[in-house]
């Protein structure tokens, strides 16, 4: 009898053991894979939070020294008559670069990510992506504008886009993501008419039937646009 | 002799209902872990992937250097000027004002670059400013299309007698000229002309690698009418 009670005990010991093993493996396998995946995802998001720091940290750095030389300038362009025209002629060329803060009548057009569509399975067509950014700053610049800034960055003659779904990059900066807001001074009738036409932005109107997508524009008597705060060079240009 | 229920001693009462207790909070602790995990992924997930963080991170540096770049060379051009000598400024003012000219495309330019010719029917005006969005993201400096210089801000629209660049009709093939690093500008050129060969509209796509080209047009300046600086 006593014999019989052991083997029983040992045998439920044995399988407690086994199951034990089992599901720690179980456990283990499936709180592992995760962990590293949100570890690894962690120190991607860090390594950008990082990178984004230092851009923003050089931004201020290079609006800060554009500054004190337009200051220099100034106070060189007031011991000559020669330098002064110089400086004239740089500030309004400053200025079509985008280089000076500019205000005037214009537009504030509103662009909002709309909502996945079953039928459309994986498909982030409900983001608003870089593409269409550059098509509204494309019109609104064949309409008239005279400098536009989106969220706040302004757009310059060498301004490139680019970015993954739902990513706005734009030249140097940081990217951005819905919702976006891009504001222009110039012939605010032009734009408004222009943004109201059916037939312009076909992308973006296509897909505000099907994902909802938000875009919104009112006319305003006075917008201000932030100066460019980043890179203008460009080293393998030369003047003929 | 009677087997009647005997009650455990109640110090193995005691012992056996902690060991279920803890049995049941390891439980709890080992699912709350696993729940969370999951959900931690999940959410973190739902905003970028991590391929795109990975581009993302690539670009950041890339426009970080870029910036760098730009801070050492203010950083030289104020100490230009802070040295206080004689046409100092001026040099700074006459120097800052080529440069300016060339970035807004007033002015004739030459250097490294490609060259990429487009044969095709049926391009649209969205078309070329995507090719055109790309050679920039691309590093490309100053551009022409069919000898129209091409600047940001310059109207590229449809028409219907075709794509437009400023009013003025260009007909296929479109010679898109670039100057920029042209390593750089050669890779996005062999992929763009690899989509466009796929592209049933384009008849041929070809680039070629130049150690300089030319860009002679310009853009007609064009004073501000709202624009007011602040």
């Amino acid at each position: 009898m006593y014999r019989r009670q052991l083997l029983s005990i040992g045998a439920v010991a044995a399988v407690a053991l086994v199951m034990g093993y089992l599901v720690a493996g179980q456990v283990k396998a499936q709180l592992l894979t995760p962990s590293n995946q949100v570890a690894r995802y962690q120190a991607l998001v860090r390594s950008v939070q990082d990178l984004e720091a230092a851009n923003a940290q050089s931004r201020r750095q290079i609006a800060t020294l554009r500054a004190e030389i337009n200051a220099l300038e100034t106070d060189a362009a007031g011991r000559s008559a020669a330098t002064q025209a110089l400086q004239n002629q740089v500030a309004d060329l400053r200025a079509h670069a985008g280089l000076t803060a500019l205000h005037g009548p214009g537009v504030a057009v509103d662009l909002a990510n709309g909502v996945p569509a079953p039928a459309a399975g994986g498909q982030a067509s409900y983001l608003v992506n870089f593409q269409d950014v550059q098509d509204i700053v494309n019109l609104l610049f064949a309409q008239g504008a005279e400098g536009i800034a989106v969220n706040g960055r302004r757009i310059t003659p060498l301004t490139a886009y680019s970015g993954s779904a739902g990513q706005v990059v734009i030249d140097q900066g940081p990217p951005l993501s819905s919702p976006i807001h891009v504001v222009a001074v110039g012939d605010r009738n032009r734009m408004v008419a222009a943004l109201d036409d059916a037939s312009a932005l076909p992308g973006i109107r296509a897909r505000q039937v099907q994902f909802q997508l938000h875009l919104t524009f009112v006319g305003s008597p006075d917008v201000a646009l932030p100066a460019y705060d980043s890179s203008l060079q460009i080293p393998h240009v030369h003047a003929i | 002799m009677s087997t009647r229920f005997r009650p455990l001693p109640r110090g193995r009462s005691t012992a056996r209902a902690i060991s279920i207790w803890l049995i049941a909070l390891l439980v709890a602790l080992v699912a709350t872990v696993q729940i969370r995990s999951q959900a931690e992924v999940e959410r973190s997930l739902v905003g970028i992937d991590t391929t795109s963080l990975a581009f993302l991170i690539d670009d950041l540096h890339r426009a970080n250097d870029t910036l760098q770049s730009e801070t050492a060379d203010l950083q030289a051009r104020r100490a230009t000027l802070q040295s206080g000598t004689s046409g100092a400024a001026d040099q700074v003012l006459t120097d800052e004002a080529n440069r300016l000219r060339a970035i807004e495309g007033l002015a004739p330019v030459h250097g490294p670059g490609v060259v990429i010719v487009i044969d095709a029917t049926g391009l649209t005006a969205l078309d070329l400013q995507d090719a055109i969005n790309n050679l920039a993201a691309g590093g490309a400096e100053a551009t022409s299309v069919n000898g129209h210089r091409v600047v940001t801000g310059v109207a590229i629209e449809q028409t219907a007698s075709g794509v437009a660049i400023d009013g003025v009709v260009v007909s296929s093939p479109w010679t898109i000229t670039t100057i920029g690093d042209a390593i750089r500008l050669g890779e996005v050129a062999n992929l763009m002309t690899q989509a466009l060969t796929a592209d049933r509209r384009v008849h041929a796509a070809t680039y070629r690698v130049e150690a300089d080209v030319e860009i002679r047009s310009v853009v007609s300046a064009r004073p501000f009418v709202y624009a007011v600086g602040s």
